[in-house]
């Protein structure tokens, strides 16, 4: 019962660990000039102050700390897939390198509280062919650590 | 912005109709000719803002009116589309190209709605999120940070609901007294908002005739001159804690520098102004907003909105025609629905809703987050 192939939902955007335990990284950029972290990737720092043009790749998370969320309770625009019976949650995490991120959350309403810690991993959207689409979502890091 | 006036205003009423765009941005356009006192012939320039539009919809519409080879625009900015028309034609007039522009904005939302969800599935990170999240996310952080409750929400959408029960173009017009009550056991859209604290699909047009103030008075002897004293577009500004991917109601400060703008070019401040309207698609948007246009104190729209300061006949009415939650919002024509709202009531013509003695009147709208723009009118 060997784990399907996973691919992004596009391409850029994060990790796929070989280890299927490991969570995600989100792909981002940080400015050699000025420090500052982006989440995605982007070509130029947007600080007004700055717009240095020498960005590097680098990885971002997993951990994050949530700073608002809902849950969403009406399918909308075709993106049923990720409709649950409680609705499907949506959260704004900081991530510890500074970037805010906009993504789905896993579980119940109930799970979560802002301020709290959590971990990205991976969500399966749908099937193609032999492969499983995924996309990232975080989650509460367990009890005693990730 | 000196010497423009609104010197005509038009709609075709809000709401589900089997209409053509063709048809009510016509009825809308005819509609502020006759309140202009002027005819097609006199129009030396169209704006028009229509989102989602097929190749040449701006042209083709305008056609309607007759082809008299003006000049013809058109404009896009989202949900702020009608306020960029607007602003483009009163820049136009200001600079002295034209002495009568023609704005004109119109919209089928139900069938924008048909056309973007023909694909079933999420395509890439960004339809992941869906608009009826990112205010509740605004929603939920006030609530962490401020003790708002679902309760001053609720107060806000009844308000408008009520406001639109007085205006005739009214998508939204209950036959009681709203509540509330019913607004929070409304259907839950994404927590905390519910579908009464949001703003409606539906399809309408408005338009404004803007032109030289001292056209106004020839025109239209009989009624005060309203006039742009300011008009103001941002986008955003860097912040820590930006959004770069997935729908977003834009940074707080973009607001703030946008109005600052405004309100140094009309030389008024928010304590002048009689009435407001904002862009309240949910009415957690119009809550922030109240502290964002300095209309309160930060931290203070949830004691505000107990007082009922925004109500008409509080301190500062916002959303007097039942902003975007009850006279909806078919995107296009919105901001200039808000002109006309405003032009109404600066000319005392707003009936059951008139504000005793308005005199300054501001228009508030975003557009898909990234963008911010305010006109501030002032009868003479
Ligand atoms: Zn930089």
């Amino acid at each position: 019962m060997g784990e399907k192939r996973k691919i992004p939902i596009k391409a850029g955007y994060f990790t796929i660990p070989e280890n299927a335990s490991d969570p995600p990284r989100l792909l981002g950029s940080r400015c050699q000039r000025c420090g500052e972290h982006y989440f995605p990737r982007r070509a130029i720092c947007a600080k007004a102050s700055c717009l240095a043009e020498d960005l590097v790749d680098v990885e971002l998370g997993p951990q994050g700390t949530l700073y608002s969320f809902t849950f969403v309770h009406m399918p909308l625009f075709g993106s049923s897939n990720l409709e649950h019976m409680d609705g499907y949650g949506v959260g704004q995490i900081d991530l510890p390198e500074g970037p805010r991120v906009q993504l789905p959350l896993a579980g119940r309403k109930e799970d979560y509280y802002i301020g709290q810690p959590l971990i990205a991993e991976l969500d399966k959207l749908r099937e193609e062919g032999d492969a499983d689409v995924v996309i990232v979502r975080f989650r509460p890091v367990a009890e005693g650590g990730a | 912005m000196r010497d423009v006036a609104v010197l005509g205003v038009g709609m075709y009423r809000f709401g589900m109709w089997d209409v053509p765009n063709a048809v009510m941005a016509r009825e809308a356009g005819l509609a502020a000719l006759r309140d202009a006192n002027l005819s097609f012939r006199d129009v030396q320039a169209a704006y028009v803002g229509h989102i989602f539009a097929p190749v040449m919809s701006a042209v083709r519409v305008m056609k309607e009116f007759g082809l008299t080879g003006l000049p013809v625009q058109h404009v896009e900015n989202a949900s702020a589309t009608g306020s960029a028309a607007f602003r483009e034609a009163c820049l136009q007039v200001a600079a002295g190209t034209y002495d009568v522009v023609m704005v004109l904005g119109f919209d089928k939302m139900t069938t924008m709605i048909q056309q973007s969800t023909q694909g079933t599935a999420p395509e890439n990170m960004e339809d992941a999120i869906l608009p009826a999240a990112f205010f509740a996310l605004w929603a939920t952080r006030r609530m962490y940070e401020r003790g708002m409750k679902p309760e001053h929400l609720a107060k806000i959408a009844a308000k408008n609901w009520n406001n639109g029960a007085l205006n005739p173009m009214a998508q939204r017009q209950p036959q009681e007294p709203m509540t509330p009550e019913r607004v929070l056991r409304s259907r839950m859209v994404a927590w905390p908002l519910t579908t009464m604290m949001s703003c409606p699909m539906g399809d309408g047009a408005a338009c404004a005739i803007v032109g030289r103030a001292d056209l106004a008075k020839r025109l239209r002897p009989d009624r005060p001159v309203v006039r742009v004293v300011a008009s103001a577009l941002q986008t955003e500004k860097y912040a820590p804690g930006h959004l770069f991917m997935g729908p977003i109601v834009g940074p707080a400060q973009m607001t703030i520098d946008t109005a600052a703008q405004a309100y140094n070019e009309a030389s008024v401040g928010p304590e002048d102004l009689d009435l407001v309207q904002v862009h309240d698609a949910f009415a957690i948007e119009e809550l922030e907003y109240y502290e964002l246009l300095g209309l309160c104190k930060p931290g203070e729209a949830e004691k505000c909105i107990e007082n009922g300061d925004f109500e008409l006949g509080g301190r500062i009415p916002v959303s007097t025609d039942g902003g975007l939650i009850a006279r909806g919002h078919p995107g296009g024509p919105t901001g200039l629905a808000q002109i006309w709202e405003t032009t109404l009531q600066l000319r005392g013509e707003a009936g059951k809703r008139q504000i005793e003695g308005a005199r300054i009147g501001l228009c508030h709208m975003m557009g898909g987050g990234s963008v911010c723009v305010i006109h501030i009118l002032q009868r003479d």
